[in-house]
């Protein structure tokens, strides 16, 4: 048959028989593509496929390029690939030319054909989900539903404290090898103590343990240890690591982030009360949204908890999506592995290369965190914090605003009523100054002065004598004005007064001016009128315009322009206007300089309506050429600006003279500038208080959805993805995009029961809490490059133990320390440790060294000297002061004897001493601490003037504690080891004070015993956990 | 670990000892006598060979902040003096793309020719000038940002915007070190340069890797000076130490961490003693010192740098970084390039001395020095007059010295006004993959499993610039 008519019978018989289109597909479909298109775009031949478009597999065009999917199946004029090949308008005429140029008009025609016919090709049957195809995604193992099978039966019950044990004995017991011994009670108790408060046990509660021989004495000792506040700060500080925890910014200026410590505070106390798992996570997701719905007393906290996305690192420099895309990397990446185990973040340039997860997903869950405003902390160009969400109601937020504003109104006001009274009493204060300095300006200059103050000029504006206005009832007799020649648009010049005046409740701005329109001799004139701007900042808020052409003067009136009247060209006009801020109207009139011995006739204005926006400020008036008609706008002469809070005598009025200052100018000068410092202070301090208590978190920003940005680059974007769940998670949609940003329904979609992967993280990061080691030993990477889980069973068998006792962490606490697997000694059967030296099967205790902040919290708790009182806010310098760059960053180490996770966390310049003892870098959530064991460690050790404070506070109390040296070493020894020193080593340390007394024999006694206490404070039973 | 860097050292060693690295020894591990133990188990930092003979044993990085102009130090470009004051279109400007009219501005210094090599050297170098046949010029260098904070961490860590470990972090990962009395990366800084410490970061490499920031001033190093009030009595203390953490050890039946705190200490106690020496320059001749520019005495300044570099060199640091001024006040000359020649005095001669003192003790050999910069300085302005040069990421200069690189040589050419590569171009990602090829490593190969991901310093680029390598790795 030939092609044309193949082509012509299917297109009659769409949709056509399966058995067709695999026909059309295989006789000339597959060879087409195979011959003309492959060579550039196919997947896996190792080039770099063109433009990203792979044409061999079904998905390659399903999935399309850079430019999005090659083939809409059934639509062949939308589809790429069809117009490529036909060549159109707009798109890259495919094949090129050096791939041997168009293809033949019935190639041509088979394409479109089977595009129209659905585009049935049977290549790779096997649809891709990320870099898994969907059945081997679906089938691994953390993306199943968690199953709780029944804990196996042992052989040797006696091994059983908890079902947990059944899982880990019967897997040694099935390789013939036996867990270690318990752990002696002393032992216990520090292990416990330490493992979750991260302090270590005090003698007295030593004393008590191992004197009560009660059957439940180890349940209550663990029950107190749940139920103290040194808990939340343990584990809080293992849920920070995990988010990425810092108290500053971590841009290149690393602002400080001051409310950074609030959701720290909100985590210790969220953890302390046992807050349940999935609550705790909806809440660090959407806090802000259920705050709508929850009682007002709990905003604060619900706010709060969403600084768990807001406290990553951030990219940019100000308030704006420059580098959003960064923060967002951070956030997205953060929040894949820290809740779901998955490194979500691999999926922003190209879809996961091993787990199924695709760029869309990526950007679907963009799109939730574009429709959120974020905390911006300060930087680089916007030194201020910005958009901290409130923790006051919205209502109780405005009115605080209000108030504030209103406050600063009053003292602005106050502040320009005292300057303009001092500028009264210098004669120079008439009408808002000797005309505005332009007597000053030499003539045939611009306006402008070298520092471009007040006056800014752009275009030919010059001033001349001839801009002179003859009006005199402002302004004393004058020599000069401006004459402003540009007609460009945006040209033209600018004035700014030295005060700002804002119009308050019956004190409203009067401002006045004179012009006239120049015809220009000679010449064609401009058609376009030139305008008059009164308002605050350039542009920024306008109270005001009037407009002029040649020989018609206009005003702004709500909406639109208004003309006024007619003017005379080259005939001198003065405007003088009122604005009343709360009625939001303008009053005045434009009057034309009389002929000689006539009576000046003003020409009112009319009601003006002034615009809503206008903040109620002036100190800016601008003459442009953005008049209310377009075209190059009509020369003007400029002059006598004036402004003010009182009203102007009218035109015709007595002409104005400087009046002589009084007797008493000097003092009260004096006593305006004494109360101005006053002012200033209080207007600054009332600016930069808060109006109320923010949080650094999050709040709702205007639902969208994003585009893919096409190789993790923002400046090319693709397809628009929906916000919606992750495909593998369920691919839920938002059920009304336009009603939020999606993070109340992504926290329920994280939180909800049959997530397979929330609750097995968490579960296995408290596991590795306990045992240094998670069942999963890559605890943020679930994927196909994480590990898997050494009791896979167990794993599963606690994950749904969890999720029905109501997601409790303490419940979780409570059955590991239970187990007779967590009491195990650390010195396991020599059988079990040769045949399992990574201790994957769980027959002896992990002993671990302590981490930094325990270390340092356990020398500051033994030698006494731990500050337990609640931590104050860091000492930040005042938000007015900050002015940090890349060039002068903010840095600082502040000191204090508190619990180390109270500790100021800088991002670029880490904690001096954490980041020696490897505590956890906020750059990036951390899964796990990796303890190094390094000589200036152990310089640390030796010679920090910590370490030797410490000693002489622990020599202290060991001196206090006995009268006897032997009563003193054991004292000592129970305080840093938590036992009391047997005789070999107390002998040593016998010696050991004996030797300092033959060496230094003119020595205090507590020289001896500081150098003791050292070393009990930098040796291994007080530096690693049994 | 997919790969090793050591070929000494078979795989499923290496994945034991990142652990024994990372502190799982204790579990790892346990079952062993420390004694028993080979003297690197349980020491990530103990030297390991590269993947490839190396030329080069140890680095030192000399790093200038700020941006140094190109087109006033190495890259002459004589079509620059010659259209001064002519307008182009330039392509970038203040770090947005576009078309961009704007005026070529010519050097502010001559240059001449010098050595016999003939390479075109500023006057703002006359005593580098005169080391040229020792130097290899890349004139064709660029990188991704021209933001000093990004710039600066693709330089140190391979990428512009992620938080990653840096280059000394890698090396000392892929080579360990040969003095363990002193650290194996040390960082010289007066002040820190952009991005803070986490250009000598080691982010998810083993902490032992990040680099040591060594102040100059009285206390370069921290916690270096015994504070103990008697003579004598530390020794005492680290005695009983000892003797209570072996009585410890032996009830424990053996543990490699327990073992490595307690050997961390006598290695503590090394480096007490030896560290203070690298920074006691009484013992060097007024010769040296003058060959330095420095005066006798002087605990600062550039050539208190560059002398200490070369000692620790000599007791086998392996990565040695020597910041160049800091974040402020440095060479980012935008309100005028003036600044370069005061920049350009303050380190001319300790660089010279440096390289002349290496070369006559016979360590330039394997000792492999580079000297680079964030970026280089536009060959423009929006006006001819202005005196100042912004960002130019898109070409700049840096040269490399010793440890394998062929000298008296420039490599790569900008067009000719130095604007963009005109060939040879090397990408920062290239710059690493040359350093580590002439340490032995190949930076495909030097991989860290992190998060499901095997990272590398070069990101998934870098090509390793072979023409300037003596004998480049086959």
């Amino acid at each position: 048959m030939h092609v044309w008519a193949l082509a012509a019978g299917l297109l009659a018989a769409v949709p056509a028989a399966r058995g067709a289109d695999d026909d059309l597909f295989e006789t000339t479909i597959r060879p087409l593509l195979l011959s003309r298109c492959q060579g550039c775009h196919a997947s896996g031949s190792g080039a770099k496929t063109s433009g990203g478009l792979a044409l061999d597999t079904r998905s390659g065009w399903q999935h399309g390029g850079d430019s999005g999917p090659a083939i809409l199946p059934g639509d062949a004029e939308r589809s790429l690939l069809v117009r490529a090949v036909r060549r159109e308008e707009g798109v890259s005429a495919m094949p090129p030319d050096e791939a041997g140029g168009a293809l033949a008009p019935h190639e041509v025609a088979a394409l479109e054909a089977w595009v129209r016919a659905g585009a049935a090709d049977p290549r790779d049957a096997a649809p891709m989900l990320g870099g898994m195809d969907r059945a081997a995604a679906e089938a691994w193992w953390s993306f199943q539903p968690p199953r709780a099978a029944a804990p196996p039966a042992v052989r040797d019950e006696s091994l059983v404290a908890d079902d947990i044990d059944r899982f880990v004995v019967a897997a040694l017991e099935a390789r013939g090898l036996r867990p270690a011994p318990l752990a002696d009670r002393a032992t216990l108790l520090r292990r416990a103590t330490i493992d979750l408060t991260g302090l270590p046990p005090t003698p007295d509660e030593l004393r008590a343990f191992l004197a009560d021989t009660s059957p439940d004495a180890w349940e209550r000792a663990v029950e107190r240890l749940l139920a103290s506040s040194a808990y939340g700060e343990r584990f809080g500080r293992h849920w920070l690591d995990v988010a990425r925890y810092a108290d500053t910014a971590g841009d290149g200026a690393d602002y400080p982030v001051r409310e950074a410590a609030l959701y720290r505070d909100w985590v210790i106390r969220a953890i302390n009360a046992d807050m349940p798992y999935d609550e705790f996570l909806r809440r660090q997701i959407a806090g802000d949204i259920l705050a709508a719905d929850a009682p007002p007393a709990d905003r604060a906290d619900l706010v709060t908890a969403t600084g768990f996305l807001a406290v990553g690192k951030r990219y940019g420099y100000a308030p704006n999506p420059d580098y959003q895309h960064l923060d967002f990397a951070d956030a997205i990446d953060s929040l894949g592995r820290s809740v779901l185990g998955l490194s979500l973040g691999c999926a922003r340039c190209h879809d996961h290369k091993y787990d199924p997860v695709s760029a869309a997903d990526y950007y679907a869950l963009y799109g939730i965190l574009q429709s959120t405003t974020w905390a911006f902390p300060g930087g680089e160009e916007h030194k201020r914090p910005a958009h901290f969400p409130a923790l006051v109601p919205r209502e109780e937020a405005a009115r605080l605003d209000a108030e504030k504003a209103s406050e600063l109104a009053r003292l602005d006001a106050a502040r320009a009523r005292a300057r303009l009274e001092k500028l009264a009493l210098e004669g120079k204060a008439f009408a808002g100054g000797v005309d505005l300095d332009l007597e000053r300006r030499e003539i045939g200059t611009g306006p402008a002065d070298p520092e471009q103050k007040p006056w800014l000029s752009a275009g030919p504006n010059v001033v001349v004598p001839e801009a002179q206005s003859p009006f005199r009832h402002l302004h004393t007799a004058g020599t000069r004005g401006v004459r402003i020649g540009s007609g460009q648009p945006h040209e033209g010049v600018r004035h700014t007064f030295a005060e700002r005046l804002v119009a308050a409740e019956g004190a409203p701005i009067r401002v006045a001016f004179d012009f006239r329109t120049v015809p220009t001799e000679g010449a064609e004139q401009p058609a376009g009128a030139c305008r008059f701007y009164v308002g605050r900042g350039v542009i920024e808020s306008t109270a005001i315009d009037f407009s002029a052409t040649l020989g018609e003067f206009a005003v702004r009136d709500g909406d639109g322009w208004r003309v006024v009247t007619a003017l005379e060209p080259g005939r001198w006009h003065h405007v003088e206007v009122t604005l009343d801020r709360a009625a939001r109207r303008a009053r005045g009139s434009i009057t034309p300089f009389p002929a000689a011995g006539a009576a000046p006739v003003p020409i009112p204005l009319g009601e003006v309506v002034l615009p809503a926006a206008w903040d109620g400020a002036v100190d800016t008036i601008i003459c442009d050429g953005l008049g209310h008609v377009a075209g190059p706008a009509t020369v003007r002469d400029l002059d006598n600006l004036a402004r003010g809070f009182d009203a102007f005598p009218p035109p015709g009025s007595a002409d104005a003279t400087v009046p002589a200052p009084p007797a008493d100018a000097a003092e009260r000068i004096a006593a305006i500038d004494e109360a101005l410092v006053a002012l200033d202070a209080r207007r600054a301090q009332t600016a930069e208080a808060p109006a109320y208590p923010v949080a650094y978190g999050v709040s709702e920003g205007t639902p969208g959805d994003a585009r893919v940005q096409l190789r993790g680059e923002p400046d090319k974007p693709g397809a628009t993805v929906p916000r919606r769940n992750l495909e593998i998670l369920g691919g839920d949609v938002l059920a009304d995009p336009a009603a939020g940003s999606g993070r109340r329904e992504l926290a329920a979609w994280l939180t909800r029961p049959d997530n397979p992967l929330t609750a097995r993280v968490i579960v296995n990061r408290v596991w590795q809490w306990h045992f240094g080691r998670g069942l999963v030993a890559t605890p943020s990477d679930f994927g196909t490059r994480g590990e898997a889980p050494s009791h896979p069973e167990l794993l599963d068998w606690l994950a749904v133990r969890f999720l029905e006792g109501g997601s409790s962490l303490k419940d979780l606490h409570r059955r590991i320390l239970r187990s007779r697997t967590w009491r195990q000694s650390a010195d396991g059967d020599p059988a079990a440790v040769a045949a399992d030296p990574d201790n994957r099967l769980l027959a002896r205790h992990a002993r671990r060294p302590l981490d930094a902040e325990t270390l340092r919290d356990a020398i500051l708790a033994t030698s006494g000297l731990l500050d337990r009182s609640p931590a104050p806010p860091h000492p930040f310098p005042p938000v007015e002061t900050w002015a940090f760059t890349i060039h002068q960053p903010f840095h600082a180490v502040y000191d204090s004897d508190r619990r180390s996770v109270y500790l100021m966390l800088q991002r670029t310049r880490r904690h001096p001493f954490l980041a020696l003892f490897d505590a956890a870098d906020p750059n990036q959530s951390v899964a796990a601490r990796d303890a190094t064991i390094t000589p200036t460690q152990s310089l640390f050790l030796m010679n920090a003037p910590l370490v030797h404070r410490a000693g002489a506070a622990l020599a202290a109390r060991i001196l206090a504690a006995a009268d006897t040296r032997a009563g003193r070493i054991g004292a000592g020894t129970l305080l840093a080891w938590g036992r009391v020193a047997d005789a070999d080593e107390a002998a040593g340390l016998e010696a050991f004070l004996e030797a300092c007394a033959a060496a230094d024999p003119g020595a205090p006694q507590r020289d001896a015993w500081e150098a003791l206490a050292r070393v009990l404070l930098t040796s291994n039973p007080f530096l690693f956990v049994d | 670990m997919p790969d090793s860097p050591s070929a000494a050292v078979p795989l499923a060693r290496r994945a034991w000892l990142d652990r024994a690295g990372r502190g799982l020894a204790a579990t790892a591990l346990l079952g062993l006598l420390a004694d028993d133990a080979p003297a690197d188990v349980a020491d990530p930092l103990a030297p390991r060979a590269g993947h490839f003979p190396a030329s080069a044993d140890r680095v030192i990085f000399l790093y200038a902040t700020g941006g140094v102009s190109h087109v006033d130090t190495f890259d002459w470009k004589p079509a620059l003096v010659a259209d001064h004051g002519k307008t182009i279109t330039a392509s970038r400007w203040l770090n947005k793309p576009g078309a961009f009219e704007r005026h070529l501005i010519k050097p502010r210094w001559a240059f001449r020719q010098h050595g016999q090599s003939g390479a075109w050297v500023s006057d703002l170098f006359p005593c580098l000038g005169a080391m040229v046949d020792d130097l290899c010029i890349l004139n064709a260098m660029h990188c991704d940002s021209d933001g000093h904070d990004k710039g600066t961490l693709a330089a140190h860590c391979g990428s512009a915007q992620f938080a990653r470990p840096s280059h000394g972090a890698w090396i000392s990962y892929g080579l360990g070190t040969e003095n363990r009395n002193l650290p194996s990366f040390v960082v010289v800084a007066p002040a820190a340069p952009y991005a803070g410490a986490q250009t000598w970061g080691s982010d998810f490499l083993p902490g032992c890797h990040q680099g040591t920031l060594v102040t100059p001033g009285a206390e370069p190093l921290p916690n270096l000076v015994p504070r103990a009030a008697r003579p004598g009595r530390q020794r005492m203390e680290l005695d009983l130490l000892a003797r209570v953490n072996a009585a410890h050890l032996g009830r424990r039946g053996g543990d490699a961490a327990l073992a490595a705190r307690m050997r961390s200490f006598e290695t503590a106690f090394g480096m007490q003693r030896e560290a203070p020496e690298v920074f006691d320059l009484s013992g060097e001749t007024d010769e040296t010192l003058r060959l330095y520019g420095l005066e006798r005495g002087a605990t600062q300044g550039f050539g208190w740098q560059c002398l200490v570099a070369r000692r620790l060199a000599e007791r086998g640091v392996r990565f040695i970084e020597l910041v160049d001024v800091g974040s402020s006040g440095n060479w980012d000359s935008h309100g005028t390039m003036a600044d370069h020649e005061r920049l350009a005095a303050a380190v001319d001669r300790p660089i010279a001395g440096l390289l002349a003192d290496l070369k006559r003790r016979g360590m330039l050999e394997r000792t492999l020095v580079v000297w680079t910069t964030e970026f280089g300085r536009t060959p423009f302005h929006q006006t001819a007059d202005h005196p100042g040069r912004e960002h130019h990421n898109l070409v700049f200069s840096s040269w490399m010295a010793g440890g394998g690189v062929r000298g008296g040589i420039v490599h790569g050419r900008s067009d000719d006004h130095g604007i963009l590569p005109a060939e040879g171009a090397v990408h920062t990602h290239d710059l690493h993959a040359t350093m580590l090829a002439a340490l032995g490593l190949d930076h495909e190969r030097l991989t860290f499993r992190h998060a499901g991901r095997d990272y590398r310093l070069t990101d998934v680029a870098g090509t390793i610039v072979r023409p300037i390598l003596r004998s480049p790795p086959v």
